[in-house]
């Protein structure tokens, strides 16, 4: 075989088999964070029995949920039924795949890229599979055969798609400044102009906003919420295939808090890093570990939310997405023409 | 590779749509067939444009998808409209205006 | 070996695939599982066979345009209508995956953005709020004639359009690399679009305005 072709194969299959280990392990500690910070906030303690800090309790609710009985109920539609949580899974794993988590480095004589796959139309896949993320849910709640989970995951969906809207707008007003689709691009221009989030404010708001939405986190989680609609879209699911719900939303999660961080918040630059004149390696260290905090920051802002605002009602949820956030975003996106016509931006 | 290959598949795809809008009775599914069949005719136009090294082709794919996108709305909403009176998406039931 | 052999080739191992499948399925029917199983068994013994042809990217044409196909087929065959739209969304990722490997990137994106994520969630709500069941009489006993007529009609116009290919004559062959960089890009066809087409694109604006209200008004409840 080609010798670039192989060591294109197996550089990708480094990547992703790391990539895949470190997203499922943070997934698996977002649920012992979560614990942990709302005691916090609820003035209790979460956890602490299972190991110290109860920090192997993620690993006792693993064990647990394998041991479940996983039951399929006989009235579902099976090969949707059974196909749907893994749909929810893909998108957001597709999307993190472009993420930039920091510079190129030279290892072992190569130059390798510190993303799983730098595409030269990086933000349209984010776009399109942020799209697809709408079926896994749609499906969930259509192949349980129950108008419940049909409700549900109608319900939801319907929220997904208005608020993709708003959130691509957003997005379009990154892209303007940057005049490119790669996210490496993105980063790179924020490095020399200075990050997004400081004269696209209101931007970063809405990108924030839409992406509580697209998580299907508090304030807007009422299609799954336990006092509604007995579960939403998946009452029918036990065991081993509703934890992956669970861990479905988490990695929606991560997705879009690396998003956030890399189109807003500069991705992997520290500014200041190249005054210290450090080695090729440690600097790249350096700045991953720095994308690694912006990601948690946005990880605890995400918990903080939720465990401190009420939710909102469905139809306060499509009024704000539809009758707000659009037009704000449209506006904003006046406002960055305006910055790029000046020579702003 | 080669246009043609991808003119004969866009030409399979676009006779399979033809012959399911001829053979279903639930309009969705005819919409749906409709549908296949834009996108067999992207294929053509994008295969062509590929051949001639010439960015026309995915103009014509980008229009041909905003009116496929706006013609989708628009029958959907009729199927509505009209499920709503007679309870059936069965086309053969829509014969009102028949001689 | 010419393209219209691969089309072929592909047709005939449609036909033996399904044919298999229909077997395995009537003779064990609680082990459709294990149907797919074995056919799965039986392309990888294929691709085993000639394993070179694995970075050739006609091969990987060659699939795409197989499960192209294949989802078609199930849209006009299956009797459920949620069915038809999860095939029709594999459709259209198929097709998106023919863009890549024609390289037009921007179409594939868009292709998967506009069909696929919010066409075909248009298409899924709609069946999903009227609830649709299963079309009864699919098969050629209701609706008689007619069906059967229009399944021969269907194939004598492919044979046409076959043909129509095939008399085009020799056709340029372009290796991956040789194409002006920026072809397929969204810079590209920005260039063309707000230049050359741009009146097309601005009456395609007024097209979809005038769709989204025509669809509002359609489908709304008649306020009492």
């Amino acid at each position: 075989m080609d010798p670039a072709v192989a060591r294109v194969l197996v550089e990708s299959t480094v990547k992703i088999a790391l990539f895949f280990f470190v997203v499922l392990t943070v997934i698996a500690y977002m649920t012992w964070v979560e614990r942990r910070v709302s005691a916090w906030i609820q003035d209790r303690r979460g956890p602490n029995r299972v190991g110290p800090f109860g920090l192997l309790q993620p690993l006792a609710d693993g064990i647990k949920f394998l041991f479940k009985e996983s039951i399929v109920p006989p009235h579902v539609y099976r090969p949707v039924y059974l196909l749907a949580p893994a749909l929810i899974f893909i998108p957001s794993m597709v999307t993190l795949s472009v993420v930039p988590i920091g510079p190129a480095v030279s290892l072992f004589g190569w130059n390798i890229a510190l993303q799983v796959a730098d595409v030269d139309n990086g933000i349209l896949v984010i776009l399109a599979f942020a799209s697809m993320g709408v079926y896994g849910i749609a499906l969930a709640g259509w192949s349980s055969q129950n108008k419940y989970s049909l409700m549900g995951g109608l319900r939801s969906s319907a929220q997904l798609i208005s608020y993709e809207l708003a959130m691509g707008i957003t997005v379009v007003g990154v892209l303007m400044v940057t005049g490119s689709l790669r996210l490496n691009d993105i980063v790179t221009h924020q490095i020399e102009h200075g990050w997004n989030v400081l004269y696209q404010l209101p931007g970063f708001l809405i990108f924030l906003t839409a992406a509580f939405a697209e998580t299907n986190r508090l304030p807007f989680d009422l299609p799954e919420a336990e006092t509604e609609l007995v579960a939403g879209y998946h009452t029918e699911y036990s065991g081993m295939r509703f934890s992956m719900f669970y861990m479905a939303e988490y990695a929606n999660m991560i997705t879009g808090s690396a998003l956030a961080a890399t189109l807003y918040f500069g991705g992997y630059h520290v500014p200041g890093l190249h005054a210290l004149g450090l080695s090729e390696p440690l600097a790249a260290a350096v700045q991953v570990l720095a994308f690694c905090s912006k990601v948690a920051f946005f990880l605890f802002v995400f918990v903080w939310v939720r465990w401190t605002l009420p939710r909102f009602r469905y139809d306060q949820l499509m009024n704000l997405g539809w009758k707000a956030l659009l037009p704000i975003s449209l506006l904003h996106l006046l406002w960055v023409s305006f910055l790029v016509l000046t020579g702003r931006g | 590779m080669r246009a043609e290959f991808f003119l004969l598949v866009a030409a399979l795809l676009f006779t399979i749509g033809c012959v399911g809008v001829l053979v279903r009775r639930n309009a969705i599914v005819i919409l749906m067939c409709i549908e296949l069949m834009l996108n067999a005719v992207n294929l053509t136009f994008a295969a062509f444009a590929h051949e001639s090294q010439s960015m026309t082709g995915h103009v014509f794919v980008f229009f041909v998808m905003t009116v496929a996108a706006a013609e989708a709305a628009v029958g959907l909403a009729i199927i509505i409209a009209l499920f709503r009176r007679r309870r059936t998406t069965d086309i053969d039931d829509a014969s009102l205006l028949r001689w | 070996m010419t393209e219209r052999d691969v089309v072929i080739r592909l047709l005939l191992g449609l036909i033996v695939v399904v044919f298999a499948f229909a077997v395995i399925r009537a003779l064990a029917p609680a082990r459709t599982v294990l149907a797919g199983a074995a056919l799965a068994a039986g392309a990888v013994a294929l691709v085993a066979l000639n394993p070179a042809a694995l970075a050739n990217v006609e091969f990987w044409a060659g699939l795409v345009g197989f499960a192209a196909i294949l989802s078609a087929l199930m849209i006009v065959i299956h009797p459920n209508p949620m069915v038809s739209v999860l095939f029709l969304i594999v459709n259209l990722f198929c097709v998106a995956l023919f863009y890549l490997i024609l390289n037009a990137q921007f179409l594939a994106a868009i292709q998967i953005i506009i069909y696929a994520g919010a066409i075909m969630v248009l298409f899924l709500f709609v069946v999903m709020l009227l609830n649709l069941k299963a079309e009864e009489g699919l098969t050629a006993r209701g609706g008689g004639p007619q069906r059967i007529g229009a399944v021969i009609l269907g194939g004598l116009f492919a044979g046409l359009l076959f043909d129509a290919i095939r008399d085009r004559g020799p056709q340029p062959y372009f290796e991956p690399g040789s194409f002006a960089s920026g072809f397929g890009t969204a810079r590209e066809l920005g260039g063309l679009l707000f230049t050359r087409y741009l009146f097309a694109f601005e009456a395609a604006s007024l097209l979809l305005i005038a769709a989204m209200i025509g669809a509002v008004i359609l489908a709304k409840r008649r306020l009492r």
